[in-house]
Parts: C-alpha cells; sequence; structure tokens
C-alpha cells in the first residue's frame, strides 16, 4: 500500500468534516472501549496476563533468531514450505509465483494487516488471479475500492445504506435496510467463493515456534473455512509475530479478544500446523508461509524494538483522542492510531511520515491499554525528538520553542509579558480567539485558532482568590 | 534456492540486529509457567454451560429421553431440514438418528453439504474436549477427524463427554502439544460479525447457532 501518512492534516480535515464518519466512530471507539473495561474489570487475572505477555514478547525478540529459527525447523519439518521476503517488492513476487505454480485462479483471503503492507492482492490481481476478502468488513471495502479504517472493525465507516446500494450494484442483491440480509448475501456469495477457491490467505495472530503452527483468531469463522477448505493454504506474517511455545497461546489469548472487542475468547481459534496428515478427511495439501521483514530487522536494532511486541488488538486505537476524532484514513497507511503514529514512521521512514508523531496529545490512554505494554507515548516523544534531529522540524517551530522554554523559565519575564499580552488582547479581540495570527505566526492559525490572553493571567487570580479565602 | 538464499540473509540481518558475533544465538530462557486460573476449582462442567451460554451457545444435558425432543425443537425453530454426521463418529450417528421422529428430518452427508446443499443443515461431531474457562468447544482434525459439521453447517451440535471438559485453555492445548494435527478449532459461540454498523449479527459463515449435548 502507497502510504500518503504525509498528508495526516489534509486528511484529517476532511474525516473531521465527515458526518457518518463522525457518528461512526464515535459509535464504534466508545464501544471497543466499554466492553474491552468490563471484560478486564470480570478477568482478574488480566494484569498478571499482561505482564507475562509482554515478558514473553520481551524475551523472544531479544532471541528472535533463535525463535524464529526453530518456527521455520518445525513448519517445514511437518510439510510447509516457508518463504522469506526482505521487502515488499520481493514478497508481492514471491506470493505471485506460488499461486502461479500451485494452478490457483481464486484465492480467498481472511484478514491480515501483513498482506496489506505489500499490496498482497494486487500482486495476485496482476498475475491474473482473483482474490476475494472474506472478512465481511474487509469484502465490503473490496467491493467499493477502500481501504480499511479500523484493524478490526474496518468498514465502521460504512451504513447499511452504502453497503446495501454497494450489493445491489456489485452483486446484483435486491436493496433492504436489513443487516442480518446482508448478512446472509455476503454470506451466500462467499461460501461459493470459499468452495471453488484453489488456495487460502491468512495472516497469522501468532507463530508457534516449538510446533511450526499459525494461529489465527476471528469471529466470524472466514478464517477457518479458508484454511480447511481449498487445496493450497499460504499465510503471511510478519517475523515479529512468533511465540516460544503452544503453552504460550493462553497467555495471549486471554489478553487478544478482550482488549480487541471485550470478549473472553472469539468465537474461533485456529492452530493450524504442517499439511493435512494421511487419513485426514481434509485440509490442505499444500502449506505455503510467508515471512515478511519488511524493515523489522532494522526495528528490531534499534531502540524501538519494543514496537514488535504488538499483537494487533486496536486497543490502543479505540483510546485515543485523535483516533476517534479522525478514524485510521488519516493516518495514510496500513497501520493507524498511537500503533501507527509509531509503527508507520518506522516502517515506511520518518521523511515519508513525518506529521503522524505529532498526531497525539500524549494523553498516555495508548500505554495504559496496551496488552503488551508498549510504551506508546514514550515512543511518540521520542520520534518528535527523532524529527527534529532530522531535520523534518520548521526552524520557526524550533525557535518558538525554545523561546517558549527561555520565557516559562524566568518569572519575571513571564509576568511581564503577561500582563502585555493580556492589554493587547482586550485591545484588540475582545478576549475573543485569534482566527489569524499575522506572518510568521500564521502558519500556526491556518488549522487552529489562537486563544486570546486572559485579561488577568490565572497566576494572579490564584493569589488574589487564596488571599479572599484564607 | 532463491528461498534458501533469502532465509539466510534474513538471519545475518537479525544476527546483526541483536548485537550477536558469529551465527544464531543461545536457547531460549526457560518457560514461563502458565497463567493462573480465572475461576474455581470446582463446578467444571457448571461453569462450561454459563461461559458458552453467556456468548450465546446452548448447553443441553439429561438423559436421551430428557435431551432429544428438547434439541429436535430447537432444531426445528431454527428451521433445519437436513442433518449431517462423520461417518465414523458413532456418538453422532446415534444422535443424528434418534432424532428423526422429532423432525421432520433428513440425513444428509458432509459432502453433500460441501456440493452445495441448499437444505438448512445441522451438523453433529462429537468434540475432543471442553474448556470451562471459556466455554469453548474443542475439535480437531486428530485421528482424522472432519471439522465440516462445526464449520458448513447453519447450526452446529456438539456431543460433549461430560468428562472431557477441562478447567483451562493450557490443558487443552496439553493435549496435543506432541504431535498437533493439521487443525486444532477452538469454537466458543456461533459465527458472528459487527462489520456491519456495529450491529451484532450471528451465522456470518459458520453455524449461526451452537448447540452443546453434554454425554
Amino acid at each position: 500500500m502507497q502510504p500518503t501518512a504525509h498528508l495526516f492534516p489534509r486528511n484529517a480535515q476532511k474525516a473531521l468534516a465527515d458526518k457518518t464518519l463522525q457518528a461512526a466512530l464515535g459509535r464504534a471507539t466508545g464501544r471497543f472501549l466499554h466492553h474491552r473495561a468490563e471484560a478486564v474489570a470480570a478477568f482478574p487475572g488480566f494484569g498478571e496476563a499482561r505482564e507475562r505477555a509482554s515478558e514473553i514478547k520481551r524475551q523472544t525478540l531479544a532471541q528472535l533468531d533463535h525463535h524464529l529459527g526453530r518456527f521455520i525447523e518445525e513448519a517445514s519439518r511437518r510439510g510447509a514450505v516457508v518463504h522469506v521476503a526482505r521487502d515488499a517488492a520481493q514478497a508481492r513476487e514471491i506470493a505471485a509465483r506460488v499461486a502461479k505454480e500451485e494452478g490457483v485462479t481464486l484465492a480467498v483471503k481472511s484478514k491480515s494487516m501483513a498482506s496489506e503492507e505489500i499490496s498482497f492482492n494486487v500482486a495476485l490481481q496482476e498475475a491474473g488471479i482473483e482474490v476475494v476478502e472474506s472478512d465481511l468488513g474487509e469484502y465490503i471495502i473490496q467491493l467499493a475500492g477502500e481501504a480499511p479504517s479500523h484493524i478490526i472493525a474496518p468498514a465502521v465507516h460504512k451504513t447499511r445504506e452504502e453497503i446495501s446500494r454497494l450489493f445491489e450494484r456489485k452483486l446484483g442483491e435486491p436493496p433492504t435496510d436489513s443487516i442480518p440480509a446482508l448478512v446472509a448475501m455476503a454470506r451466500r456469495h462467499l461460501r461459493a467463493k470459499f468452495l471453488g477457491a484453489g488456495m487460502g490467505v491468512s495472516g497469522a495472530n501468532f507463530l508457534v515456534a516449538d510446533t511450526g503452527s499459525v494461529v489465527l483468531v476471528t469471529n466470524e469463522g472466514n478464517g477457518r473455512m479458508g484454511t480447511v477448505l481449498p487445496r493450497v493454504h499460504l499465510a503471511v506474517a510478519g517475523i515479529e509475530k512468533v511465540i516460544p511455545r503452544m503453552s504460550d497461546l493462553p497467555t495471549f489469548l486471554r489478553l487478544l479478544p478482550r482488549s480487541a472487542s471485550g470478549q473472553p475468547l472469539s468465537s474461533y481459534v485456529s492452530v493450524l500446523t504442517g499439511t493435512r496428515r494421511e487419513g485426514d478427511a481434509e485440509g490442505p495439501e499444500k502449506m505455503h508461509i510467508l515471512l515478511l521483514d519488511c524493515g523489522r530487522s532494522a526495528i528490531l536494532e534499534g531502540k524501538y524494538r519494543e514496537v514488535l511486541k504488538c499483537i494487533r488488538c486496536g486497543a490502543c486505537l479505540n483510546s485515543c483522542p485523535v483516533y476517534q476524532s479522525v478514524g485510521g484514513h488519516a493516518y495514510g497507511w496500513v497501520y493507524s492510531g498511537p500503533i501507527g503514529a509509531v509503527l508507520t514512521p518506522l516502517l515506511v521512514g520518518l521523511p515519508e511520515a513525518a506529521p503522524l508523531p505529532d498526531a497525539s496529545t500524549l494523553c498516555g490512554a495508548c500505554g495504559e491499554v496496551c496488552p503488551v505494554k508498549i510504551p506508546l507515548p514514550d515512543f511518540l516523544l521520542e520520534l518528535r525528538a527523532d524529527m527534529r534531529s532530522q531535520g523534518l522540524k520548521t526552524p520557526g517551530e524550533i525557535a518558538g520553542m525554545k523561546g517558549y522554554a527561555g520565557v516559562m523559565k524566568r518569572a519575571g519575564l513571564l509576568e511581564a509579558l503577561e500582563r502585555v499580552a493580556g492589554l493587547l488582547a482586550q485591545f484588540f479581540t475582545k478576549g475573543k480567539p485569534v482566527e489569524g495570527l499575522p506572518y510568521p505566526f500564521s502558519g500556526w492559525t491556518e488549522r487552529r485558532d489562537f486563544p486570546a490572553a486572559a485579561a488577568q493571567p490565572f497566576r494572579k487570580l490564584w493569589k488574589t482568590r487564596r488571599g479572599v479565602q484564607g | 534456492m532463491r528461498d534458501v538464499d533469502e532465509r539466510e540473509m534474513l538471519f545475518r540481518r537479525l544476527s546483526a540486529a541483536l548485537g550477536r558475533h558469529g551465527s544464531p544465538g543461545g536457547t531460549p530462557s526457560s518457560p514461563a509457567g502458565p497463567t493462573p486460573p480465572p475461576g474455581k476449582e470446582s463446578g467444571r462442567i457448571s461453569r462450561f454451560a454459563e461461559a458458552l451460554t453467556a456468548v450465546g451457545g446452548v448447553v443441553l444435558s439429561g438423559t436421551p429421553e430428557e435431551a432429544l425432543p428438547v434439541l429436535g425443537e430447537a432444531l426445528r425453530a431454527e428451521g433445519v431440514s437436513a442433518l449431517f454426521f462423520p461417518q465414523d463418529d458413532a456418538g453422532a450417528r446415534e444422535v443424528a438418528e434418534a432424532l428423526i421422529p422429532f423432525g421432520p428430518f433428513t440425513l444428509t452427508t458432509g459432502e453433500e453439504v460441501r456440493g452445495g446443499n441448499p437444505a438448512s443443515t445441522a451438523g453433529f461431531r462429537t468434540a475432543d474436549a471442553g474448556i470451562a474457562e471459556t466455554g469453548t468447544v474443542v475439535e480437531s482434525s486428530n485421528r482424522g477427524g472432519t471439522l465440516l459439521p462445526g464449520l458448513l453447517s447453519d447450526v452446529h451440535v456438539a456431543l460433549l463427554p461430560s468428562h472431557s471438559v477441562v478447567e483451562r485453555m493450557d490443558e487443552a492445548f496439553a493435549l496435543y502439544a506432541e504431535d498437533p494435527p493439521r487443525n486444532i478449532s477452538l469454537i466458543s459461540g456461533p459465527s458472528k460479525t459487527a462489520d456491519i454498523e456495529q450491529t451484532l449479527t450471528v451465522g456470518a459463515h459458520g453455524p449461526r447457532k451452537i448447540i452443546v449435548l453434554l454425554v
């Protein structure tokens, strides 16, 4: 997927003006947050599981070569063919080659953020292979020709009317305002695809090193359809998805659904190990696993290593006041919200994604909800410092901040300036916010109003009131 | 081989990133113990039933004389007209055949359903295990078992021997840790989606209802 993260301010403005999106976002993030809070409160072991998961991930990353090596060895031993891609272009080439060599003409795919990173569908379509998204939300946005807007609710920005019109146009279905009817239509169309597909494509929520298993967590059950019925199973996953042991899975499964949607466990968890065995009633004859580096080994080397602990639950999105306001598309790439604001610059390069670390209020909510304790607020700050040292902040901004710091450190100077500002504000704006400052400060007010200085500085009010009371 | 070269290069990048000199590093750290159970140790079956019911599942128990009419009624209420079961699953066959008088139901096969049987179906299968912690039914391809009854049908009826209900997920995975089959499937409720206007709707791809018959 081509990143447009550098357009964040423009994309955000568009999102803020979209009334349907605003209503949907408010409802979705509120609902997810509420359900998560309830599920966490109802499960006394959450805190401990969180500590443990964070520690397992930290230790695994510190020896990623070992664990990944074990995973490849065990998966291969059980009949899987493991491929490794350095970057997106190479991953696309491998995916297309595998599909062609397997004689696939139709592939069904369940949700995979990693596959979005490499524009997987484009690669197969260019090779003349039809790829159908099977997660309902993904299916809808694929029909509409759009990109997902939320990790676990990709079509959160669409209304039932829009979806009905889309099904009418693309699938020849009669119009309806019934959501169950829409779901039934999609089920019927997708069932035919599942039964006809030569290859099922999945992501991986976890890769289990000691058994070589690929683990999928879904509610719809599309992940299991696509990995039981078609002759070939291709799993696409980032190298950081590995966990050491099958016995580690329960810890992560206690955290992921609770953090994502507030469920104790998603409806379906599939642990898929190698190809079908002799005597098996069904299952794929061929299993391919495509492991993506795509910038991850570079992250592993640096100070942001812990971001690779992410299990893609989406809790940080829902808790983020910026995400709640602008939604996923504004972030301009695969990952959105706080995790996107950290991951995107690291995967596509800070110059490409420079505004994202600023798209945060640093309120800290993302760090609090993260089930694997990624220090997202620290990373956002750190990235801002990187932006500065890489010359990605304007000289005006740097000078302004220096000046601000200088004033704040000198109480006398601050008081004098406050008095002047208060008088000016009363005289020029009568206390109303300033909509446009003169150059060189005009950049500041392009997208926001500048609050007028109060007639009385807060510190003076504080002194007087306290004087009255005490 | 391109893939092998690419793999080698990945491991070189990882070693460099981890500051290793020479080739891949030592043994992994010792396993962290399992997370403690969320509930108390007694009343496993009732905790299983409570957890599955909470996510929209139905749990039936009692003698066949008691359970079969209730099950038949539930299937009719769901509009089910055809029943199928794995050929080698004697328990599932017995229950499905015993339900015929409570119909109208016809028997069909997994292959017919796979071929696009248009009738509304209930798929029967004996489960490997149950998990009390999450109200989960565990089914797998172990010993050639088929997953189609819980995959393609409109209603899934899982036969669960009471003695195979374990307390925690850890115990369920331990059953397969030695030599995992191709497919271990944890089922905790009906197939569902909230992808349209965040409205919870069942039957997205798999069964819209799961009924567990404790045997």
